[in-house]
Parts: C-alpha cells; structure tokens; sequence
C-alpha cells in the first residue's frame, strides 16, 4: 500500500505532523499529529510497501520482535485507510 | 510604483484606491532599495475580482487582494500571518487569534481600556511575523482588516494566545502539537509543498522561542489583565 500523493510528513518544534498540499489539501486542510514510530512507518508507506514488509523494518529498526512489529504497522496502515490516505 | 517597507521588506506596490490611499502611505519610504516583493496586481484580474466579490467596491478589492499577494509572499522571508489582533504593552507584542466574529478586537480593546494609551494596536486583524536572528517580530502592515488599526513597527512577541469565550477568565498554556493546528487554522496555508515548507521551517523557529496560550475571556476590563498576567 501506498501513501496519496500530497501528503507532507514535517517535523515542528519537536513534533511529526503530517498536513496536505495542492490538491489534496483540498480534501484534507487540517492536521495530523503522529509519534515517532508512526513518522518511521510513514515514511515506509509513503513509498509504497506492505503491511509484513513496514513490520520487518520496523522490527529491526526498533528491535522488536515481528509480531509485535505487525500489530503496530497493521494498526497504522488501518488508520491511514480510515483517513482515506492510502492510493486506491 | 512606490516602495514601502513592510515588515522589513522592501516592497514595490502599485495601487490607485482610496484604502490604500489611506494606510499605505505610513509604510513608504524614500530609499533606494532592490524590492523584495513587487505587488502590481493586473487590472484584468482586479476586474475579475470585483465581479466575484459584489460586497467588496474596486478599493476595497484593491485593498484585499494586494494584501493577499503580501502576505502569500512574505513566506519565502521567514513570515506568515496570524489571523489575529496585535497589541504592544511595555515593548512586547501578544497577538490574539480567533475565527472572525469571536472577540479578538473586542478583547485587545479591553487591553486599551485597562491600560490606557501605553497599549497600541500593532495591526487589528493580519499582523506579519517574522522570524529572525534577533528573535519572532510582530509586525503592522497596512492591511488591518476592516479598521485602519495598524502602526508602522517592530515588536518582540511575548505570547500567541487564542481567545475562547467563557464567563470567567482563564489562561493556560498549551503544548507546541496544540498551538500547529491552531496556528495553521488562523494562516494562509500555501498551495504548494515548496511553499509548506516554508511555512513550516518558519512555525518551527517561532514555536522554539514563542509560548502560545488558551485564553477563556469574557468582556470585563480583567479579561485583558489575566491576560497579560498569565503571559509573562
């Protein structure tokens, strides 16, 4: 899966926040807030990988061990899809 | 074509209504200088403009979109605008921000009120910010809304609040994730990522030295005090 194009991930003042540009801010002209785990995961959907593949580099980024690593990256690529960010 | 200083920036601005006839003026100077920025808005555009906005007369047009054309460009300087009423008090700014309609006027008039004419209006609805090597600027441009409330200067900003209404009167600091989103809400938010980032790097800066606030007021002269208070 992979991020819709638009979408800035930025850090400011210490914090990882993700706002749209172009187009897509006009769907979306807010703002999310995401911790440093989902700005890591953000970066691996943001070029397009699977849910088992974000685990693997998490896991090994964070050294975990995978399943934990599946549950925290299926839980964020669920909630990139509930926020309709995700390339049909 | 005259040039004006703005916020610190040299700005070359062509204008012929009777607005900007009024508070532009405060703004010029006579250096010799290399714009910054060259606000010459087409008069096919203005054109099209007055057509979309009947509310707005040709001056009144005039006055908004040159505004716009600033303060879209004054991002590639470090700037942004708050949608917000500024005030100096004893050599600091606090700017007030709301959406329209919630009290930011209302509350840096009761600044006035409480404590007389050592508080001014820097600029009563779009203050430039600026940040700098010397620290985050407020700055008074000529377009201030629908008043003329504006002054030509430079003011260290002390506090970024945001104003609620509430019957008794509060502040609170909140975090630098709540004062983004609140920020990026009363901003023009630019099109294009390049100019995003701009934004960004320059929110970054200001949220590093600026502490931001929550204010629930009501419309006693103590609102403006509890304000100040809880801001220094």
């Amino acid at each position: 899966m992979k991020i819709k194009e638009g979408y800035i991930l930025r850090s400011v003042a210490g914090n990882h926040i993700v706002v749209g540009v172009g187009a897509a801010s006009v769907d979306f002209n807010g703002m999310i807030n995401i911790n440093d785990t989902g700005a890591f995961l953000w970066k691996i959907f943001e070029k397009g990988a699977s849910v088992d593949e974000a685990a693997e580099l998490m896991a090994k980024e964070y050294d975990i061990d995978i399943d934990t690593a599946k549950v925290d990256a299926e839980a964020f690529a669920e909630k990139l899809e509930a926020a309709d960010l995700i390339e049909k | 074509m005259k040039m004006h200083k703005i916020a610190d920036l040299n700005v070359l601005l062509d204008y012929h209504g009777k607005v900007l006839a009024h508070q532009a003026p405060a703004y010029e100077t006579d250096e010799k200088c290399v714009p910054d920025i060259i606000i010459d808005l087409p008069d096919e555009f203005l054109a099209e403009k007055i057509k979309e906005n009947p509310h707005l007369n040709a001056s009144e047009c005039e006055y908004v979109f040159t505004g716009a054309a600033f303060y879209n460009n004054i991002v590639k300087y470090n700037g942004f605008l708050l949608h917000s009423s500024a005030v100096e008090y004893k050599g600091n700014a606090y700017l007030f921000s709301a959406p329209s309609g919630t009290g930011k006027s209302t509350h840096t008039g009761l600044w006035q009120k409480a404590f007389g004419a050592e508080a001014r209006i820097i600029n009563d609805d779009k203050p430039a910010i600026r940040a700098t090597d010397e620290g985050v600027f407020a700055y008074g441009t000529p377009w201030s809304g629908k008043t003329d409330l504006n002054l030509n200067v430079k003011v260290p900003i002390k506090g970024i609040c945001f104003i609620e209404r509430g019957e008794k009167n509060s502040i609170r600091k909140i975090s630098t994730a709540e004062a983004i989103a609140l920020i990026l809400n009363q901003t023009l938010r630019p099109y294009t990522a390049e100019g995003m980032n701009m934004l960004l790097d320059c929110l970054d800066k200001v949220l590093r030295v600026v502490n931001v606030y929550i204010l629930t007021c009501n419309i006693s002269e103590e609102a403006a005090i509890v304000a100040y208070e809880g801001m220094q």
